[in-house]
């Protein structure tokens, strides 16, 4: 079932709210006067059964009846609406003012206080009923006063349909008025919306102005535009990426494209064409380690570098890498030193590699006759894992990017061997990330760090 | 040493076959899996070298069939997929080791010469000899012309791996491994400086060299008189 626009179902719910209330008032009024009417009703019939119960007593026989007559029809004929019976106790109507009413048997002998009501046909009767004993009469008169109230009960039912169609009425200016109140306040997400909607790949540089909305919606455009910032970020690494393989893809291939061409424009003896080959074949590895790399970059981004989850002793692995790099090391005069001690969860050839990384390029930048120190240290929750050496400082700009594939602190030049083809540290940062650490870098005074902080869960040893 | 290769690829197929037959070893070549798998089943050969995307059956299949025949013969992977499952695959389906393209042909050459190797194990020797170079495995003690040369730990395990391999070219890659336990492209200057290390120790002081570089290639340990297999 599709789901009712936001629009709709704020003015239906705003109408609902308005008809409920007003029903309530409505209804509450209603009643209220209805019970209020009774009241006056059972007060006036109580006083004039009282005043009659009065001169009715005064008589000292039912023979006295005509003389009281007029004094009864004072009291009880000054109201047009109000009929007034008296019974003798055989059944005999002594008196009826203006004139006979056809009171229903059963409220005859209704003597006691109580108001009841009758409608027969059109008119609408309240009456009261009593019974007075008269000196010398064994059997007692009885009074009925009968009050006509269909005037009333016409004005309620007036009244009661014109509320009904006030409520009709009102219920549809407030479904229209909520229209209007909820169209006007959706105004802004359908701007929003229309920002969305205008972007594209091209246009990620755009952002939603973040003034003209209202606070409600501030948090969901912030998470918007900061979503659109992510995006805009790997599309331009994206298309960085790409253009850096072509590029770095160029250079080995004009190399031989250049070399080979030189060689075969004349007869030359063997050697010079067996030169010309491990020279292609040093190129060649070198475009092989390259696509070997890019293709670990592209897998680790796409998480499919699933790596085997065991318990790890860092300390171990820095030992073996140590003494791997000790001869290239001792070969320029580099010590190296280590200390502390921790744990990691983790995939050891990962890690292995990703450390690997780092010693190779510490000893890449580090002068001859210094010395670089890995320091393993186990916190709480974590270890880190930091690869010190001296070497020029890094400028604070090029921390960040170091990560980045290809980048190079001087485009111009190509650091160490070349089979450094700047892939290495993003290998290093894809594995740390891999394993849900955080890596970075820190130069000061002649000092360049990496820090590796890998999370340290240790494992129920199996 | 017979072997099969098949790959459908022709410039790759060719050069293996030309390198390999150079390198000593009787090849037959295919390109077509149904073909393979009809040779690989009548004929005895001694390795069975696969690419997995090939016309008629792939290289998965065609292990798959001749393991169920119940030939135990090695099987070597090539493949340009380099995906966990894909080895996993591989390596369930009973092949013995797997190579991703591009690879270099030391490499493949290295990997050949040790399956062929696994099925007839080495008697253990104590002793080993190559021109006036003798070493003893147990006391860990290299002698060359009656005279002693001091080795450390890795120089005596690199020493002990050419001569166990000697007269093949060993790369680089395999040396990290079988040395270091470097299992990985880690940076290939240390093979360089180690070799040169220890050829300080074993060659420099005399005449004949037994360690041979291999430009582009790898090192190689080996007498110049004897005659490489």
């Amino acid at each position: 079932m599709k789901r009712m626009s936001l629009t709709t179902r704020m003015s239906l719910m705003f109408m609902l709210a308005v008809t409920a209330v007003l029903t309530v008032a409505g209804l509450s009024f209603s009643n209220l006067s209805r019970h209020h009417f009774k009241m006056l009703d059972q007060q006036a019939l109580n006083e004039k059964l009282i005043s009659s119960q009065k001169i009715l007593t005064g008589m000292s026989s039912i023979n006295q009846f005509s003389e009281f007559k007029p004094e009864l029809e004072a009291l009880l004929g000054a109201h047009r609406d109000l009929t007034a019976l008296i019974i003798d106790g055989d059944g005999k109507l002594l008196f009826a003012d203006p004139g006979p009413v056809n009171v229903p048997e059963k409220f005859r002998t209704r003597i006691n206080k109580d108001l009841w009501e009758w409608s027969d046909q059109r008119q609408m009767y309240r009456g009261m009923t009593s019974q007075i004993s008269i000196v010398g009469q064994d059997k007692p008169l009885t009074v009925i006063l009968v009050d006509d109230v269909t005037q009333h009960m016409a004005f309620f039912e007036t009244l009661e349909r014109w509320f009904l169609i006030g409520l009709v009425i009102c219920a549809l200016v407030s479904a229209a008025l909520g229209w209007m109140v909820a169209s006007n306040g959706l105004r802004p997400i359908r701007q929003v919306t229309e920002v969305a909607t205008s972007m594209s790949a091209k246009s990620l540089k755009e952002r939603i102005p973040l003034t003209p909305v209202p606070k409600e919606l501030q948090q969901m455009v912030l998470s918007f535009n900061a979503m659109l910032s992510r995006l805009d970020d790997a599309f331009v690494r994206l298309s960085n990426f790409s253009a850096d393989i072509a590029h770095e893809l160029r250079t080995p291939v004009s190399n031989l494209m250049t070399h080979t061409e030189v060689v075969l424009s004349r007869k030359r003896n063997i050697e010079d064409y067996e030169d010309t080959l491990y020279s292609n074949l040093d190129e060649f590895k070198r475009m092989g380690r390259m696509i070997d790399d890019m293709l670990f970059l592209a897998k680790s981004d796409n998480g499919l570098i699933t790596h085997e989850i065991k318990s790890i002793n860092l300390l171990e692995i820095v030992e073996k890498l140590i003494e791997y790099y000790r001869l290239l090391a001792e070969d320029r005069g580099i010590s190296l030193a280590v200390s502390g001690k921790g744990c990691a969860t983790g995939d050891v050839l990962m890690l292995h590699r990703a450390l690997s990384n780092l010693l190779s390029n510490a000893l890449r930048y580090t002068p001859e006759g210094q010395s670089i120190t890995i320091d393993v240290q186990q916190k709480e929750l974590s270890t880190v894992i930091v690869v010190e050496n001296p070497g020029t400082t890094i400028a604070p700009q090029h921390l960040e990017r170091l990560f980045d594939r290809f980048y190079r602190v001087d485009p111009a030049r190509r650091e160490g061997s070349p089979s450094n083809a700047g892939l290495g540290l993003s290998i290093t940062r894809s594995i740390v990330e891999a394993h849900d650490g955080k890596i970075w870098c820190t130069s000061t005074d002649g000092k360049t760090a990496f820090h590796i902080e890998l999370p340290s869960i240790q494992l129920p040893t199996a | 040493m017979r072997l099969l290769v098949a790959e459908d690829e022709p410039k790759i197929g060719t050069y293996l076959q030309q390198g390999l037959t150079e390198a000593g070893f009787n090849v037959d070549r295919f390109t077509n899996g149904k073909v393979a798998l009809q040779y690989a089943l009548s004929e005895a050969y001694d390795l069975l070298i696969l690419d997995v995307m090939m016309p008629g059956m792939d290289g998965w299949e065609v292990l798959q069939k001749v393991r169920a025949s119940g030939k135990d013969v090695p099987v070597l992977f090539l493949t340009a997929r380099d995906r966990v499952e894909d080895r996993v695959k591989g390596l369930e389906l009973g092949a013995d080791d797997y190579l991703i393209k591009p690879f270099a042909f030391s490499e493949l050459l290295a990997r050949v010469r040790t399956l062929l190797r696994r099925g007839c194990s080495a008697p253990s020797q104590t002793h080993m000899k190559l021109a006036d170079l003798e070493v003893d495995l147990l006391k860990r003690r290299a002698i060359r012309s009656g005279k002693r040369i001091d080795l450390t730990a890795k120089e005596f395990a690199l020493l002990e791996l050419l001569l166990r391999r000697r007269g093949e070219v060993l790369p680089k890659s395999l040396i990290a491994s079988q040395v270091w336990d470097m299992n990985f492209d880690s940076d290939s200057n240390v093979i360089e400086v180690a070799v040169r290390r220890l050829r300080a120790k074993i060659d420099d002081d005399f005449e004949v060299k037994l360690i041979h570089t291999s430009r582009g290639m790898g090192y190689m340990l080996d007498a110049p008189d004897s005659e490489s297999e």
